[in-house]
């Protein structure tokens, strides 16, 4: 009798683990890949609006310059927002696009 | 108590974290922290010392004259919301004297900006110092060697001033998806202590309206002197970049008692022109044509500051080679007709535009 439980236990914990086994693959196959897309694809839209931006804004002075390391970025376009009137928005998205 | 507590939260003999464990968790918080750090310096400014250089030839009525030029900028960055920013000017003029001999000439210094800029809020930015004067949009923008499209200054430039010593209010905002709104207001000292800091006592500002879809702007300004004759100057701007050309046009119009008169100006890059895509893509065509019409100042008073003596109409073009980014050759020819003679006007030369990071910029 205390065989038979025993048995019932380890099968029960054996079945539990097999089916968290099964399960667990497919949460995170269903999950991750829309997370990172939805991020790349938040990302590329952002990337996309900072161009179109970019060229808007600074082309109405100059053509478009090399991108230059984030950090001198962030002055260039804080000098920028000061002489060229840019909005708080535009500032943002061109920002990210001649950073990434 | 506190020790009973700090006694209970002991980790007990049989469940002490073992070594690698530790050395695991201290890594990862290390790590964590050294990448959150990361992220936050990536993200600081860095000052900057920027700026142009160039070297000339202006070839006026056959007069040579050999201009060199260099212009530092510095960008000094305070925390977020804190700009400290100055321009200076050095440019070498020489010219052979009119009985012959060597070139001769002199070097001027001039502080074009030095000031403080405190971004307030998304709508307001307070700039205090010397400031370039916010009258149309040539002095504040297209102004620099490596961005103007010809290197003659427009025949109205001096019509307002250059630079004031004072305060300003200025920013852009959004009105809606379509339109954003930008906007300059100042008051200015008189400055006559030292040449390089010269100011009019001004009041005057600025608004422009830019619409971003068809990439069209157009503004107007005004200033009104608060010494002398208390004259006033006003002026509008057009600036349009078509969508479909890699063409940039801007325009002006600007009327004071010393004068008025107005400037048109094209640069056409032939990066759409399939022949000799390679050379072509980096070559830029330009045109300007300009009318200045004399005021109520006498003719001599009007030369002194940099004004024609007379009724003047002017047509200049030129092409401009991107050799690469920030440095181009240049090189245009123009006619100047006016009752006090015509004249050709040659230019040809180069420019270059510099940015060194002061401190480590990359990651």
């Amino acid at each position: 009798m205390k065989n038979k439980l025993l048995s019932a236990i380890w099968l029960l914990a054996l079945m539990s683990t097999i089916g968290m086994a099964a399960a667990s693959p497919r949460t995170d196959a269903s999950t991750e890949p829309v997370v990172r897309n939805s991020a790349e694809v938040e990302a590329e839209t952002m990337r996309l609006e900072g161009e179109k931006r970019f060229r808007a804004n600074c082309g109405r002075c100059h053509a478009a310059p090399q991108k230059f390391p984030p950090r001198m970025m962030a002055t260039i376009i804080r000098h920028m927002r000061v002489r060229a009137t840019i909005t708080d928005e535009d500032v943002r998205l061109v920002l990210f696009y001649m950073t990434q | 108590m506190s020790c009973r507590r700090q006694n209970s939260e002991r980790p007990r003999a049989g469940t002490q974290i073992p070594y690698s464990a530790k050395t695991s968790f201290l890594l990862f918080f290390l790590l964590a922290t050294h990448l959150l750090a990361q992220t936050t310096e990536s993200d600081r400014p860095v000052p900057i010392l920027t700026g142009t250089a160039g070297y000339f030839n202006f070839v006026t009525a056959g007069q040579n004259q050999l201009d060199a030029q260099i212009n530092p900028v510095v960008l000094l960055p305070l925390g977020d919301h804190w700009l400290v920013e100055s321009r200076a000017e050095f440019e070498g003029a020489f010219q052979r004297p009119p009985d012959g001999g060597a070139y001769g000439g002199m070097v001027s210094k001039n502080l074009d900006y030095a000031q403080v800029d405190y971004i307030a809020s998304p709508f307001v930015t307070v700039t205090v110092g010397r400031f370039l004067t916010p009258f149309g949009i040539f002095n504040e923008r297209l102004y620099p060697i490596w961005i103007r499209s010809l290197q003659q200054d427009p025949l109205i430039l001096p019509l307002s001033a250059e630079s004031n010593d004072g305060m300003m209010l200025r920013g852009g905002f959004p009105v809606n998806a379509r339109v954003n709104f930008n906007y300059a207001a100042y008051v200015s000292a008189i400055s006559t202590g030292h040449s390089n800091l010269q100011s009019n006592r001004d009041v005057g500002g600025r608004m422009g309206v830019f619409l971003p879809g068809p990439r069209i702007e157009f503004g107007a300004s005004w200033q009104k002197l608060l010494q002398d004759q208390r004259t006033n100057s006003f002026g509008f701007h057009f600036a349009w970049q078509p969508t479909r050309l890699p063409l940039s046009l801007h325009s002006e119009y600007a009327r004071s008692n010393q004068g008025s008169g107005y400037w048109v100006d094209g640069a056409y890059r032939f990066s759409q022109v399939f022949l000799w895509q390679k050379v072509m893509r980096h070559l830029e065509f330009a045109a300007r044509a300009e009318q200045f019409f004399n005021g109520q100042i006498p003719p001599d008073e009007a030369e002194a500051l940099g004004l024609p003596g007379a009724n003047t109409r002017e047509g200049e073009f030129g092409l401009n080679y991107y050799l690469r980014d920030g440095l181009k050759l240049v090189g245009s020819y123009g006619r100047q007709f006016s009752f006090a003679g015509n004249f050709n006007l040659w230019t040809a030369g180069i420019a270059y535009r510099f940015a060194v990071p002061l401190g480590r910029a990359a990651q």
